[in-house]
């Protein structure tokens, strides 16, 4: 722990709260302790008795857009096991929000005015991001297209992550890298946000079509199973209530992390409390 | 087979084998995509080389340890082919050939202690020590009183190295310096 950083992280959880505020957002506080885990077959979740502590707090705040409220957002500890390095912990701190009627675009505008407004609280010039997408930066890297999953995240990890030194929003990722997005022109509308080198934030245009989601659970349950792994239950609740959730999106943006980009910080344990 | 690293074991100084010979970990990085498996991104030094490439290693896929053993000894002579070294405990002596260790040899100095990287049971490098001391045998001459900040000339060694040194230095002294910058650090008082 770096004192001086946590008075940085403060000023800039402070600029973020006054963010959300002015532009009519509503705080609010899903559970940390949960049935269903996550969707993603590579996540691997904290298990507390038979529950989880949840590993991003996406399937609730989903069900409150459902349940009516337009724009929602909270900031909250997330849970990862076997997650450690210089930019990952166990347990860090995730700001999501979701916007009912959005979808990509809009929420990119927010993301940079959110990190220009946190940039400025600690006397930090805003960042100006550049938009490519996933196939402009694979061809300039000289990667070939791959389907095969652990050669494509080699390639991204080790030819074009490291050099993305611009503010960038990498936008329309392949299809089976969708998750939670829906699909738009055979791509998935998502995207993810990197500053100074390192991936802060991941939004989704969100599906909402409930049998789409249901065949997403059940492959990653068919992953787990041949990766001997234990299959992450379906959340039940999350899917009987997208009848009744706007078209929206939605972003996950880990705060130590913005707070390390902004401050120039290169080690995690320096921006939280250890 | 030999062991084996797997990407948990990673660390700086990790020697590891690849095709074309042996590394040292510089550098080492986990990185889990959010929507992808977890990697380590490294950076690794070629041993002999000194080339530097990125590696990422999936969590679970394993390097060879390099065949790579380092033994104290001391500088005796050359021969203007080889460079001779000699264990001081068992008195065994190795040759390496001069262009082996082209970037070092100006800087070794007689009975100086170095580390002889064997390679597969052959010596192949060195590793000097971090600090020397060597005569000038050849600079101009000094210039009293002159402590000016950033002004050097040139000056050749007893070792056969031409460092940049300070105006004041004159011919005779000794001087030390370091070896991994190859920089003046000070005069020494015989």
């Amino acid at each position: 722990m770096n004192p001086q950083r946590l008075r940085q992280r403060a000023a800039i959880t402070a600029a973020i709260r006054r963010w959300f505020d002015a532009h009519g957002y509503l705080e609010v506080h899903t559970p940390t302790l949960v049935d269903c885990p996550a969707l993603e077959e590579h996540l691997e979740p904290v298990q507390v008795g038979h529950q989880f502590l949840h590993t991003s707090p996406e399937f609730a705040m989903k069900r409150v857009l459902a349940a009516g409220l337009c724009r929602i957002y909270q900031i909250v500890p997330c849970f990862r096991e076997e997650e450690e390095g210089d930019h990952h912990a166990r347990e860090f701190s995730m700001l999501e929000w979701y916007r009912a009627g959005a979808g990509t675009p809009e929420i990119m505008e927010e993301v940079e005015s959110l990190i220009a407004a946190a940039a400025r609280a600690i006397g930090v010039e805003p960042p100006h991001f550049v938009r490519q997408t996933v196939d402009e930066l694979r061809k300039s890297a000289g990667l070939p297209e791959t389907v095969d999953e652990v050669e494509w995240f080699r390639g991204w990890i080790t030819h074009v992550e490291p050099h993305l030194s611009r503010p960038t929003i990498v936008y329309n990722y392949p299809l089976w890298q969708a998750a939670m997005a829906t699909e738009r022109n055979g791509h998935a509308d998502r995207f993810e946000v990197y500053l100074s080198g390192i991936e802060i934030a991941n939004c989704f245009a969100e599906e909402g079509d409930h049998a789409v989601l249901r065949q997403r659970f059940n492959a990653s349950k068919d992953y787990r199973r041949s990766a001997k792994k234990t299959p992450h239950p379906t959340d039940e609740k999350l899917l009987s209530s997208t009848p009744f959730m706007p078209r929206s999106a939605g972003i996950a943006l880990g705060l130590d992390r913005l707070v390390m980009a902004l401050t120039g910080e290169t080690d995690i344990a320096q921006v939280q409390i250890r | 087979m030999g062991r084996t690293y797997q990407t948990s074991d990673f660390r700086n100084g990790l020697k590891v084998e690849l095709d074309n010979g042996p590394y040292v970990m510089v550098y080492f990085q986990f990185v889990k995509p959010g929507k992808g498996t977890a990697f380590t991104r490294t950076k690794l030094k070629h041993m002999l080389s000194g080339n530097v490439i990125e590696r990422t290693y999936r969590t679970g896929e394993s390097l060879a340890a390099a065949d790579i053993e380092e033994q104290t000894m001391q500088y005796l002579y050359n021969d203007g082919d080889d460079y001779h070294f000699m264990n001081e405990e068992t008195y065994d002596q190795v040759a390496i050939p001069a262009k082996s260790i082209e970037g070092e040899a100006n800087f070794l100095v007689e009975n100086d202690k170095v580390d002889v990287l064997y390679y597969k049971g052959n010596p192949v490098n060195i590793t000097l020590p971090n600090f020397i001391e060597s005569e000038v045998v050849y600079c101009e001459p000094g210039v009293r009183g002159n402590t000016a900040q950033g002004a050097t000339k040139p000056a050749t060694l007893a070792c056969g190295a031409t460092v940049n040194v300070p105006l004041f230095i004159d011919q005779g002294e000794t001087l030390k310096i370091d070896t991994r910058t190859k920089e003046y650090v000070s005069r020494v008082q015989k």
